[in-house]
Parts: structure tokens; sequence; C-alpha cells
């Protein structure tokens, strides 16, 4: 998978488990925690859906990666490359 | 039996509302539990829920239309015996999806605007409402894809900016709430901390196997501990009304969830003591995704008997919760710390939770809120047993 689409998607399921933030004033390098008051809830919502869209597991103690919109894009390519 | 259907209030802080859409149109059915129309209020869209099963006569009210608490909405029959459907007016089973355009009637709108709903973002619909947008405008052009806020600006007069308004409302409506409960309820605050290393430790052996999506998070156990608690130990779960308490038999634990946009709302988990901690995960991660997407049931506003607020992980170590009236108690989870912690004569690092506790003083004293304090405490030391 390309990094773009990668990108693309992992955009998607954000704003799918968080649909009141704008999608235009994410920025990918900010943690999601300070940027939009993530809580463990959309944490978890957020882990989830990268797990079953991409088909990879993610253990607990791997959550911290996908702090932000790049850590996961990061964590996602690694898992894929992996494969 | 004819009868009016009302605005319910939907909480203490609630005066109005502007009804937004009619779910079910004259003629049709509504079964207990089901939505029958939804309103706008500062806390986001609510579906309003039938009391009983029922025939829609007739609306009273129009979309976009504001409405005080107890205002007549509708009319409704409420019998065994169904009425037939006005000719005009073809009745649709609840759970049709739209109607395709060939068999547009009039009963169409309403499920064509039900589906604009799905795929318009909560922040997109706000937008679209204060630049007074009809939703159908973007129902048409959705086409499978999600309408964000930028669609809608697309279409947006060059005006400025009305979210700060619905952000003063948010706080407004909070404020009025915590005004009533600081006025009337005399509080009393305790606090205990609690080793909650037994409670991790249980967490990660029991989500380590599991797909993500099945795991649990610690809100839940600590919000289950806080409803068995809250069950046996009588004075904290129920309501203070009409100048004495009632206990309540069920306990529909609120949890406090912050909303983005500002603010925060407290919705019910029902029966939280009776359910098992997937159940209770299923029922939280459902109504955190309501909450997220601004749309809530009326029902969950209503019921709650006793509310737990945590602060998460990037919080301090203790909160004094203020009462949510007419409810007598509230139990505040503070951040779940390393602290220094004494175990026989050894001072080791443990993770430590601080519960707080905010009950109502004309209903327990400072003995029975330590009482439930710990045990909640000890539910918590006990993790198998929740």
């Amino acid at each position: 998978m390309e990094p773009k689409e990668i990108q693309t998607k992992l955009l998607a399921l954000l704003t799918g488990v968080a649909p009141d933030i704008d999608p235009a004033s994410i920025e990918p390098s900010k943690n999601l925690r300070d940027q939009f008051d993530f809580d463990s809830m959309d944490a978890l919502h957020f882990a989830t859906a990268v797990s079953e869209a991409f088909a990879i597991d993610i253990a607990e103690a791997d959550y911290p990666r996908l702090a932000s919109l790049e850590g996961a894009q990061r964590f996602v390519e690694e898992r894929l490359a992996a494969r | 039996m004819q009868v009016e259907f009302h605005l319910p209030s939907l909480g203490a802080d609630m005066e109005s509302a502007t009804l937004t859409e009619w779910l079910k149109n004259p003629g049709e059915r509504v079964r207990h539990g089901e939505p029958l129309a939804t309103v706008e209020t500062t806390k986001g869209l609510i579906d309003i829920e039938a009391y009983d099963d029922a025939q829609v006569l007739e609306h009273l009210v129009q979309p976009g239309t504001k409405v005080p608490v107890g205002a007549p909405l509708a009319r409704l029959e409420i019998s065994g015996a169904p009425q037939a459907p006005p000719p005009s007016v073809p009745s649709q089973p609840p759970a049709a999806p739209a109607a395709p355009a060939a068999a547009a009637t009039t009963a169409a709108p309403a499920s064509s605007a039900k589906t604009a709903h799905a795929r318009i973002s909560p922040a997109a619909r706000r937008r679209a409402h204060e630049l007074g947008l009809p939703l159908e405008t973007f129902a048409r052009s959705a086409a499978g894809g999600i309408i964000h806020v930028a669609d809608v600006e697309k279409l947006a007069p060059p005006v400025a900016s009305a979210q700060g308004d619905a952000r003063a409302a948010m706080r407004a409506s909070i404020g009025m709430a915590m005004a009533r409960s600081k006025r009337e309820i005399p509080h009393y605050y305790l606090s205990h901390a609690v080793d909650f290393g037994p409670a991790r430790d249980w967490l990660i052996g029991h989500n380590a196997p599991l797909a993500v999506k099945d795991r649990l998070i610690e809100a839940v156990l600590i919000t289950k501990a806080v409803a068995l608690a809250a069950a046996r130990i009588e004075g904290f779960n129920g309501y203070f009304r009409d100048g004495r308490f009632e206990s309540a038999s069920a306990v529909h634990a609120g949890a406090a969830i912050a909303v983005r946009s500002g603010g925060l709302v407290a919705p019910a988990l029902l029966d939280a003591n009776q359910k098992d901690l997937p159940t209770l995960m299923r029922d939280f991660s459902a109504l955190v995704m309501r909450v997220r997407a601004g749309h809530m049931r009326s029902g969950e506003f209503t019921a709650a008997t006793i509310t737990v607020t945590s602060l998460g992980a990037d919080g301090v170590d203790v909160l004094f919760p203020i009462i949510n009236p007419p409810q007598v108690a509230i139990v505040g989870a503070g951040a779940i710390r390393e602290q220094p912690w004494v175990q026989g004569s050894q001072c080791v690092a443990r993770p430590v939770l601080t519960l707080s506790l905010g009950a109502d003083h004309r209903v327990t004293d400072g003995r029975l809120g330590a009482r439930f304090l710990r045990a909640i405490a000890e539910l918590l030391a006990h993790p198998e047993l929740l």
C-alpha cells in the first residue's frame, strides 16, 4: 500500500471515530490528546478502526504509537512492511 | 386514548429546545423507547423517545420551531388497537431505508432527512444550521460520502462564524445546572486513595488475548465498581425531590463525557450494576460515539441516578465533583499515576487512583460516604468480582 493511500485511509478512520473534528484543522504531527482532547475511549476507537482497516494486531503497549496521525502512519507502514 | 406528547426536560439546565426533525409522521406507529422526533439543545441533537406504544395523530410543532420544556409537540393515540393511517400518508416500517425517488410520497422527506443525518458530520451539520442551510441541500449531494464542514462552507454566504454562540450556550447551560446544585444542595466531599495495581494487572491480562475492539478500559471498571457499591449502600443512588430522598432501585450510572466543542454531558449507562464488563464496555463505547456524533437519546439524559466523572490520564490527582441535581451523589476518579505507596513496611511505587465523592448532606453523612468510597475501593482491589 502506498504511503499516500495509508494517509488518506488513516484520516478517514480518524474522522470516522471523531466526527466532531474538522479534518482541515488536523495537524498530523501533533498529539491527538493535546489537539482534540482525545480520551481513552477515543484512543481505543481509533486503535480498533486502524486494527480492522489494515488487518493488523495492535497490542496495548503499542497504543502510544497511534498518538498522532504521523505516528500512526509510521506504525502502519512498519507493520505492513513486516508482513 | 388521545394524549399530548410534551417536550421532556433533558436535564436541570434545559429550558427549551428547537425541533429539528419529525422521525414519525401522522399515521405512523411508534413503539415505547423508539425516537419520535429530534430536537436541538445546547448539548447537541437529541432523539426524543416515546413513552408508550402509540400512533401519531398530528404534529403540533413544525421543524425549526423553538419550544419551552413541557410544550405539547404532538397528539398521539395510545391504545392496543391501531387506527388505520390517513390514506394520503402511507405508513412506513420504522427501519425503512431511504425511499427511492420513484416511490416518493409525503412520508419520504422524513426518511431522506434521516439518511442525511447519518452522512453529515456533526461539525458540518452545526455549521449548516448556523448558516440556515436546510439539511436536504446536502442530502442529495451526499452520494455515499460524508459531508464535512468544508463542503458546507462552499455553500456558505461570507458571514462571520457563529460557533462561539453554541459554546456560550453550552457554558450557560452548565452554569445554570451547577448554580442550582450549589444553591440547593449542601455538599460534603471525601476522598480516598486506592492502589489501582490489582485492577491494572487484571485489565492487562484480560485485554492481552482480545481483539482491540473487545478490550476494556479503566473507566469501565471504575464505573462498574461505583454502580455495585451504589446498589449495596443506600443513600447515594436516586433523587432528592419535593423535600425528600427517593432511592432508586436500578443503578443508571451517568458518565461525564467531555464535549470537544466545549463543556460536558453526563448521559446514563443503564443498569450499570447488572451488566457484565464487556456489555458495559459496549454500552459506554456506543454512548461516547453518540456524544461525539452530537446525536443522543432523550432516555439516557433523564435516567442517571448517580454520576461518575473521570479526569483521564492527563488529569490531576483529585477532583471535587459537584452533584448533578436531582441526583444526590457524584464520584470522581483522578488521574492514575505512579506514586509512593506503603506496603507492609516498604515504600513502593504503585499506580494510585484517588477516588472522591461529592454527596448530599440532606441524605447522608460523611461516615456513610466513607463506607461508600471504601466499598468502591474494595471492589477495585478485587477486579475479578466486578
